[in-house]
């Protein structure tokens, strides 16, 4: 057959439903790429194209649209309050956790800046009052320890008005519940109880009692105690220092 | 204008189309939502004029793009719009679809040649816009009512001649006449805008 005679079959031969013995005519030319034929394909498959856009419009359901891209590979999110409503809890329980997380911390931190200022505060008072009695007027010191092959040693300051002042090296730290606590004791007397202390990481220590000091007041002398104190000492003093002569 | 809407949704999609294809050949599952979402109205609309039943135009649609997306290799973006591809697969699924429903013999093989992406490489990107619908349309409506049916038996149901013959009760001479009277009326009408 010629292309002429080929003509009228193009349109069915694009669509699939052309009959022999045209169709294989038509697969002839095509193969032995005759361009009238090629040509006449062509033109056919886009009338066969413009055919296929005149079926009345339908909608597919919205469904169709998710199942196609789940098919190849995407996971399609319907639009809903839902996930925002779940992503405004999730901020919101986020913005609770974290401002109640830094309002704990900022609490946490206040409270150690606290602590931190009472202990300086302490510090300075205790500075304060060794001041004071370094200054006294009244005041002598004393040493300790000096010469001796075991420590510790360190100088008493007596202020009769103002108190006494313990300056310490060479103090092992306390065993844990242990503390060191310091007597005044008078000549022929009991020791009187005159406060509680820790020595430093270096091994130094500083322990001042306030107020005025006994006249009758004969010894200063420091032992081992439980830390929460004794009325009377329970250990031997890990030094004594005579002051009698200093309240003269 | 009913009859238009199909291809008025796919009106502006010649100029896209490479830029959606490549992106498909560089597997790019979303450029598969942006393909439905232009064409997957027409395509449903065909499919269902052939089937004619919403489930199973739906399963065919669906067969229709994982189709595409799994041939989309063989299209050559850069001369053709996949629009023409498109609905050649999809009306090939369905006419396979229907001809094995009613027990004809299938002609999966001739569709498989009819839909291969290298056959539309090179149809003008604006195949599907609204001004050539529009004349589609006209063309149709100027065809005698046995002209039309043929066009339609042709297209929609994919039967041959022998075939319509047999189901319209004529000669198959008779048939033929008014296909290639269709045809060559159709050719005539639509020659212009194929090959503007």
């Amino acid at each position: 057959m010629n292309c002429n005679e080929l003509r009228d079959h193009y349109e069915l031969y694009a669509i699939g439903v052309a009959e022999d013995p045209e169709r294989d005519e038509i697969r002839v030319h095509l193969n032995r790429g005759c361009e009238v034929c090629m040509r006449g394909i062509k033109e056919a498959r886009e009338i066969v194209t413009l055919l296929g856009g005149t079926a009345a419009p339908s909608e597919p359901s919205a469904r169709l649209r998710r199942r196609i891209l789940a098919s190849v590979g995407v996971e399609e999110r319907r639009f809903g309050w839902a996930p925002f409503l779940a992503g405004a809890l999730a901020l919101s329980l986020f913005a609770v956790v974290y401002f109640v997380g830094r309002e704990g911390e900022t609490a946490k931190e206040l409270a150690r800046a606290r602590e931190e200022l009472g202990t300086r505060n302490i510090e300075l008072a205790r500075l304060n009052e060794a001041f004071t009695i370094l200054n006294g007027a009244d005041t002598t010191v004393t040493s300790f320890g000096k010469g001796q092959t075991q420590p510790p040693s360190g100088n008493i300051f007596v202020s009769r008005s103002q108190g006494v002042l313990l300056i310490a090296n060479h103090m092992q730290p306390a065993p844990a519940g242990k503390a060191y606590e310091m007597w005044i004791i008078p000549k022929g007397g009991k020791p009187k109880p005159a406060g509680m202390f820790q020595s430093a990481g270096d091994g130094s220590g500083m322990h001042v009692q306030r107020g005025p000091v006994d006249p009758n007041a004969d010894l200063v002398a420091v032992t081992l105690e439980p830390a929460a104190g004794s009325d009377q000492p329970t250990s031997t003093p890990l030094f004594a220092a005579p002051i009698r002569g200093l309240l003269q | 204008m009913t009859l238009l809407l199909p291809i008025l949704m796919a009106v502006q999609a010649g100029a896209d189309d490479s830029e959606l294809v490549l992106r498909m050949q560089r597997r790019d599952p979303r450029a598969v939502a942006e393909l439905y979402d232009r064409y997957g109205r027409v395509v449903y609309a065909l499919v269902l004029r052939v089937v004619r039943d919403t489930g199973i135009a739906e399963d065919l649609v669906q067969e229709t793009f994982l189709r595409v997306w799994n041939r989309v290799h063989g299209f050559d973006a850069q001369k053709g719009s996949i629009g023409p591809w498109l609905l050649a697969v999809a009306r090939n699924r369905a006419i396979d679809y229907l001809r094995s429903a009613v027990g004809r013999e299938r002609n999966a093989v001739e569709y498989e040649e009819t839909d291969h992406p290298a056959l539309f490489c090179d149809m003008e990107k604006d195949i599907l816009s609204s001004d050539k619908a529009r004349i589609v349309k006209s063309a149709i409506q100027k065809l005698s009512p046995n002209q039309r049916q043929v066009i339609e038996l042709a297209y929609f149901e994919g039967l041959s001649q022998s075939e319509m013959a047999e189901r319209m009760g004529q000669p198959l001479g008779t048939v033929k006449t008014w296909v290639r009277t269709a045809l060559k009326n159709l050719r005539d009408e639509l020659g212009a805008v194929v090959s503007a």
